[in-house]
């Protein structure tokens, strides 16, 4: 499929009359087949917002959400919950890994949900953990992870049933600069593999691994731009080559 | 002084924050208390009574019963009242003997009687046929034993006064119409003695009559009642019976009855020649015999209500540990010492566990004289004290000793902490349990969800597990006891004619109360229990739903998560109860209920620990998982 | 770029190809669009400074040169090597710039730095893209991570910008 998401006119309001917050406000989105896309904003923004619903854990005002070919705002619980099974991926800022449960044990645990063998489920952990390069933690607590590796855990539980989209809320908002390169490079690789992803975050260096950027202000896109293309300038100015003057 | 002031605004911000944990705790205590001081209420009330009611009516120290043989058409009387004009001067004679031997007794100072009392059957307008023991009187008051008239007048030709709790029973009141050995009499007025036990311990107990019961009318339906010499003389006659006469004795010291009586009946003066004596003590058990039944019930009663009392308090007050962990972290960092810490949540169980006793021992003196009111016989009116300052004194040092217990824990962790760890987790993490993990991974996603749930945290399943013990533990008993009330009321039943056994009545409204209260405990218990660990789980089910769980799916989930430990609780709990009954009731037996009733408790407790759980899951799944998951950031 | 070269041939004396080879290595990517006379320059530089020696090899054109230090030259290494100066972090040519544009309405102050901040993430994904390109570890990795951070920053104290001139804006009218 082409445009696995298509939202149209998203809206989501909080509070009544006087007090009304539009907190995402007639949104219109698009995202093909293998595209990242990265949603840059302040706080308090609506992107989170706007993310939620288009993973199926926040049900909107008004407006449309076609995902995989079906129209959230028709599906009753029952089918947001298989949506979310097959066809998309969380990952939040706050990892929200089960804390008693092992690396392994926590990756397992969408495949266990959708009815997978405890078997296959675990293979299939064990892949996973080997794609995000943490194959030696598998049977640690999180714990004892540090926060990048919580949040590679949390990467591959998202990738566990083979999403059609990964969806990620602020993924290295909890991290240091160098847990926040290797997220980075895992979101490189994925998106190379072909993995279409969707990015809210306000951290520059996240939203620049992105092919189209969006930026949300008050609940509305003010902005898109397309960061693939060549740049106007070159890297070696940039780096201040010409200040080591000879 | 400033530092009282600031341990009290916190403790006061404390329980604001949290005020539903709080209300919990409060009425669990207060029913704990209430049904604690009515227990010490009963057990001051036996003796009480009696010992008005003694006072009240000049109660003799030692009862005679003088019994002679087959009836004689001509009986013996004495005094000016007498209308029958034939006696044999044999047996008016023999009598005369008898009585001067009493009265010629070491110890004795003072005598009244003999009266004559007229063993017959009574009828009643609406229908009631019970035994009567009439006792012949003057019109004047005695000297010993003048029975206090509370309704109506003192007796008149033709005019009978009934003992308080028979007029009750048979449904009567002055002014009535009633017959006694075929003659017809009206009842002039009611009263209460202390000479002999009420209705329905007249004939029944040790300390009431001994020669009652030729009549075809079981013992139990006998009551006592007043007339003139010359009406009793008539009874007497009417209904052929054998002579029996009572006499009063005054003792210059009371306390010897006991000895005095065990030595007579013992020595060749005694029984052979048909007298008997009974002591005033043996009197006031058998009216304590009405109350007896109501404080094994109450007992039973208050060691349940505590248990499931104290049960809900380790529920409540683990379920507070874990904010407590947080605050405890924040007070140490502004410079808070454990002694602080421990301070403030002293101050708070203090001041929950004294307003509740207070509140408990309100209820107490509301409710005490719907329970105090023994039987109608003694004068337990509503004047009398009930809630004692004695009494109010124990159940505030009880809920004191409950208020310390509950921190003392809390406090000791709480210090040992390190500040940054207490911080560091805002609650107990939960410990792992990898087999559980395993297993559960085979099973299908409510089940696997729900023992990972319960898994979480072990301890408060174990509470869960014992508070539903103590629940049905509680129904058991309450069965055992119903089952036991029942035989009573059957036995009682055998011979009488319809009517109400004062005991068994009020042994039933007890009972009655009792399990009202026990269920109310229980289930506030089994709500606070099951909304704290749905509470609890918020976070995990708003994240199993983000990955795929359906609502269906972690509500199953939950409420298998209660369910579970409360499957072994409510097993446990049937032997237990009736261990509990057994130990309450002391000499009574095993009372088993039927199967069908203990199964009933069993499968009824769990589906309603289902149908609880059932309602604060279903408010959890209307939220969206993201504003569950956003809060948990914040 | 002077100090930089001498304290390349600090260690022993070199060609001019080699050092321009070992820059070339350091810098990387960042490396790719220095001029390669640059480097010749610089020594020439150095030369009449005296600095820096040259020997001639036998042979033909300037790749025959081999170049060493003097002790003047090791002197002023080590100075080097113990300075602390960084080169200024305020971006003031750009900061004027708004202010200019806003007090002559030349243009919207918003609407430049919405254009400075594509253009800079774009720069930043490059950058990215050339990092993670680059197998892990390597100086030339650690040069691109410096180049993204304060892309990062600046991209930081652009939204900063912005907030502030959309509110004067606001705040005029």
């Amino acid at each position: 499929m082409n445009e696995p998401i298509r939202v149209k006119g998203l809206t989501k309001s909080f509070g009544k009359g006087a007090a009304l917050v539009r907190a995402v406000d007639d949104i219109d989105l698009s995202v093909a087949q293998g595209e990242t896309v990265a949603i840059m904003g302040p706080s308090g923004c609506g992107k989170s917002t706007l993310l939620h619903m288009t993973g199926g854990l926040e049900r909107p005002t008004s407006g449309s959400i076609m995902l995989a070919g079906q129209e959230l705002t028709e599906l009753g619980e029952r089918g947001l919950a298989r949506l979310r099974r097959t066809a998309v991926g969380f990952v939040f800022q706050a990892f929200h890994l089960v804390d008693e449960l092992t690396a392994r044990e926590n990756v397992e645990l969408p495949a266990l949900l959708a009815g997978q063998s405890p078997r296959a489920a675990r293979q299939r952990a064990l892949e996973l953990l080997a794609r995000v390069g943490l194959t030696d933690r598998a049977s640690f607590l999180p714990a004892a992870l540090s926060g990048g590796q919580r949040q590679r855990v949390a990467v591959a539980r998202a990738l566990s049933n083979n999403p059609l989209v990964v969806l990620a809320d602020e993924p290295t908002g909890n991290l240091d600069s160098a847990a926040t390169l290797d997220v980075l490079r895992l979101f490189d690789s994925l998106h190379a593999a072909g993995q279409t992803l969707i990015i809210v975050t306000h951290d520059p260096r996240i939203a620049a691994t992105a092919d189209r950027m969006f930026t949300m202000r008050d609940g509305l896109f003010i902005d898109e731009t397309r960061l693939t293309g060549g740049t106007s300038g070159n890297l070696g100015a940039l780096a201040g080559l010409p200040e080591l003057k000879g | 002084m400033g530092r009282m002031l600031i341990i009290a605004r916190l403790a006061a911000k404390d329980i604001r924050y949290r005020p539903a944990q709080a209300i919990l705790l409060l009425v669990a205590i207060t029913a704990a208390a209430a049904v604690l001081s009515l227990g010490l209420v009963m057990r001051g009330v036996t003796t009480q009574p009696y010992q008005q009611t003694r006072a009240a009516t000049r109660g003799p120290d030692v009862v005679a019963d003088l019994f002679f043989g087959p009836s004689n058409p001509g009986s013996p009387c004495l005094g000016a009242n007498c209308s029958s004009s034939t006696s044999t001067s044999g047996d008016a004679a023999t009598l005369a003997g008898k009585a001067s031997a009493l009265e010629h007794l070491q110890g004795v100072t003072g005598s009244t009687g003999p009266y004559q009392i007229a063993e017959a059957v009574i009828t009643t307008a609406n229908g009631h046929r019970a035994g009567v023991v009439a006792e012949g009187r003057d019109e004047a008051p005695a000297a010993i034993d003048q029975p206090l008239v509370v309704s109506g007048t003192w007796i008149r030709p033709g005019g009978v006064v009934l003992e308080r709790t028979f007029a009750e029973a048979l449904g009567v009141s002055v002014g009535s119409k009633v017959t006694i050995a075929g003659y017809p009499y009206t009842v002039a007025g009611i009263a209460v003695t202390a000479a002999e036990p009420p209705y329905p311990n007249l004939c029944y107990a040790t300390g009431g009559i001994s020669a009652c019961g030729a009549l075809d009318i079981t013992s139990r339906d006998f009551g006592m009642a007043w007339v003139t010499r010359a009406d009793a003389a008539t009874a007497a006659k009417a209904s052929g019976m054998p002579l029996m006469y009572l006499m009063n004795l005054r003792l210059s010291d009371p306390s010897n009855a006991e000895a005095l009586v065990s030595a007579y009946n013992n020595s060749k003066q005694g029984p052979t020649a048909s007298t008997s004596l009974v002591a005033w003590q043996d009197i006031a058990t058998a009216d304590g015999l009405l109350i007896a039944d109501q404080q094994t019930v109450l007992s039973v009663g208050a060691w349940l209500a505590a248990l499931l009392a104290i049960a809900s308090v380790a529920v409540l007050a683990g379920g507070r540990m874990a904010e407590h962990n947080r605050r405890t972290g924040l007070l140490k960092t502004v410079g808070g010492t454990p002694g602080t810490v421990a301070a403030v949540l002293l101050a708070e169980n203090v001041v929950l566990a004294v307003v509740s006793a207070v509140a408990g021992l309100a209820i107490a003196r509301l409710a005490a004289p719907l329970i105090t009111n023994p039987g109608a016989a003694l004068l337990g009116t509503a004047g009398a004290p009930s809630v004692t300052a004695a009494i109010a004194a124990e159940v505030l040092v009880v809920a004191l000793i409950v208020a310390l217990a509950a921190t003392t824990v809390p406090a000791i962790r709480a210090a040992r902490r390190s500040t940054v760890s207490a911080l560091a987790d805002a609650a107990r993490t939960p410990r792992r349990h990898a087999l559980m993990v395993a297993l559960s991974a085979r099973l299908p996603v409510p089940l696997l969800l729900g023992v990972r749930m319960a898994t979480r945290r072990l301890r408060r399943a174990f509470l869960s597990m014992a508070s539903i013990a103590v629940t049905v533990a509680g129904l058991v008993a309450v069965l055992a006891f119903h089952t036991l009330a029942d035989h009573v009321i059957d036995n009682a039943m055998t011979g009488s004619i319809g009517l109400t056994d004062p005991v068994v009545q009020r042994d039933s409204q007890m009972l009655l109360v009792l399990t009202i209260v026990l269920l109310a405990l229980s289930t506030l218990n089994a709500i606070s229990a099951t909304w704290a660990t749905v509470l609890d789980t918020r976070h995990s089910s708003a994240l199993f739903r983000a990955l795929g769980a359906t609502p269906r799916q972690v509500s199953a989930g939950q409420i298998m998560a209660q369910v579970m430990p409360a499957i072994p609780g409510a097993i446990v709990g049937v032997p237990l109860g009736i261990l509990l009954f057994w130990a309450a009731n002391g000499n009574g037996g095993l009372n088993w209920p039927s199967p069908g009733w203990l199964v009933a408790a069993v499968l009824g407790t769990l589906a309603a620990v289902a149908a609880m759980t059932l309602l604060p899951a279903w408010l959890g799944t209307q939220q969206s998982p993201a504003s569950v998951l956003q809060a948990e950031m914040a | 770029m002077q100090e930089v070269i001498l304290a390349m041939l600090a260690k022993e004396p070199s060609h001019g190809y080699e050092l321009r080879s070992r820059l070339r290595g350091a810098l990387g990517p960042v490396g790719e669009a220095m001029n390669a006379g640059q480097i010749y320059v610089t020594l020439g530089r150095l030369e009449k400074a005296g600095l820096v020696a040259c020997e001639l090899e036998a042979g033909q054109g300037p790749d025959r040169k081999v170049y060493m230090v003097t002790a003047a030259g090791q002197q002023r290494v080590a100075a080097w090597l113990a300075e602390v100066g960084w080169p200024g972090p305020a971006p003031t040519e750009f900061h004027l710039k708004l202010a200019a544009a806003a007090a002559g309405r030349l243009a919207d102050p918003v609407a430049l730095v919405d254009a400075q901040r594509r253009e800079l993430l774009r720069l930043l994904r490059d950058t990215q893209r050339a990092a993670l390109d680059e197998p892990p570890g390597t100086d030339a990795g650690l040069l691109l991570e410096g180049v993204a951070l304060r892309l990062q920053a600046d991209l930081h104290w652009l939204e900063a910008c912005e907030r502030h001139w959309l509110k004067r804006a606001g705040g005029k009218t």
